[in-house]
């Protein structure tokens, strides 16, 4: 007796539907996240690294402005770095020597700001993103920089807190 | 005889719904907000106020013998707050809490006090040490700012109408008074 040869089924012509619910549960779940997480703002910040921001009750959104960043080791305008620090204070090479609390290249960037950026610079509002951990001394020094250079209205970075 | 038409219905019937078409327009919405959510919600502090309140610090700033009212903040004492009217001045002092940490329930319930003695005053001036930490300012600027029990209102006068009203903003004008100092 010959024995049968096994055969693999045809699959011609044959359809398949894909069983999608479980996608559109994930899809679900993401789309409600997000929308969550919607920003309405007409000015979007970027979180800069190494700087965590005070929690404050504040529900105001952020308005545009000269933005400066800074964190327990340098002052940043937007991306460019304008000067370091070391434990709180500023490196003695980026202050003025006849005004402790003046930091040359913060005054000569705002400055230039000015320049380029005639009508937002107007306003003289700079957004101030500051590691919580800094003490006045620093945050001063840049206020007092900043009103120097025609930006006397300093507007707070915080997070959403109690 | 006419046969009567009866209508056939299959109450076990099953179908199936077809998801493709909320998929679609899902994996579409999906990158539009993964672009436009902010994951860290980053708000300002400013002094963006009612009118009715904008037009009382005006007031209060085109009246100079309104009372003054200036906090200091330092590592050793706590929270100071000074008032200042008519020549005399009342000094009122916030400790610190069992953490060592600045007792911000009675600092509130200071302002509050101090708020409901002097309702035609907005603004304070924040006089900081220079090693008080930034986190700390923006707590007492946030202490200050706004009254957070239910129902304490302040009077405010509405100046345009005449009229009568009230407010939850206690000290929203915060002027850092030693910024210039060496």
């Amino acid at each position: 007796m010959s024995r049968k040869r096994f055969e693999v089924p045809s699959k011609r012509n044959q359809s398949f539907s894909l069983n999608i619910t479980s996608m559109t549960d994930m899809f679900t779940i993401l789309l409600v996240f997000l929308l969550q997480t919607y920003s309405t703002s007409e000015v979007t910040l970027d979180a800069v690294k190494d700087v965590r921001l005070p929690q404050s009750i504040s529900d105001k959104n952020p308005i545009d402005g000269a933005k400066l960043s800074i964190s327990a080791t340098e002052l940043k305008f937007g991306q460019k770095f304008l000067a370091s620090l070391r434990s709180n204070s500023f490196d003695t090479a980026f202050i003025d020597p006849h005004d402790s609390n003046f930091i040359k290249p913060l005054f000569e960037e705002l400055q230039n700001f000015n320049k380029s950026n005639e009508k937002l610079a107007k306003t003289g509002k700079v957004l101030l993103q500051a590691d919580e951990a800094l003490p006045y001394s620093v945050i001063r020094k840049v206020m007092y920089t900043a009103s120097m250079a025609g930006f006397p209205n300093l507007k707070l970075i915080t997070t959403v807190g109690q | 005889m006419k046969k009567r038409f009866k209508l056939n219905i299959n109450h076990n019937s099953e179908f199936d719904l077809d998801l493709a078409p909320l998929l679609a327009v899902m994996v579409k919405l999906v990158p539009v907000l993964l672009v436009s959510s902010a994951f860290v919600q980053m708000m300002i502090i400013e002094t963006d106020l009612p009118q009715v309140v904008q037009e009382a610090i005006k007031k209060q700033d085109e009246n100079p013998k309104s009372a003054q009212i200036a906090v200091e903040v330092s590592k050793s004492v706590g929270v100071k707050i000074i008032i200042s009217e008519n020549g005399s001045q009342k000094i009122e002092v916030v400790g610190f809490d069992k953490d060592k940490k600045i007792d911000y329930p009675t600092l509130q319930a200071k302002l509050v006090e101090v708020k409901k003695l002097h309702p035609e005053v907005f603004k304070i001036d924040l006089n900081p040490d220079a090693e008080i930490a930034y986190k700390d300012l923006v707590k007492i600027m946030d202490e200050a700012r706004k009254v957070r029990a239910v129902g304490v209102r302040f009077p405010v006068k509405d100046s345009k109408t005449g009229k009568d009203t009230t407010t939850d903003y206690m000290f929203p004008e915060v002027v850092f008074s030693n910024m210039l100092d060496g």
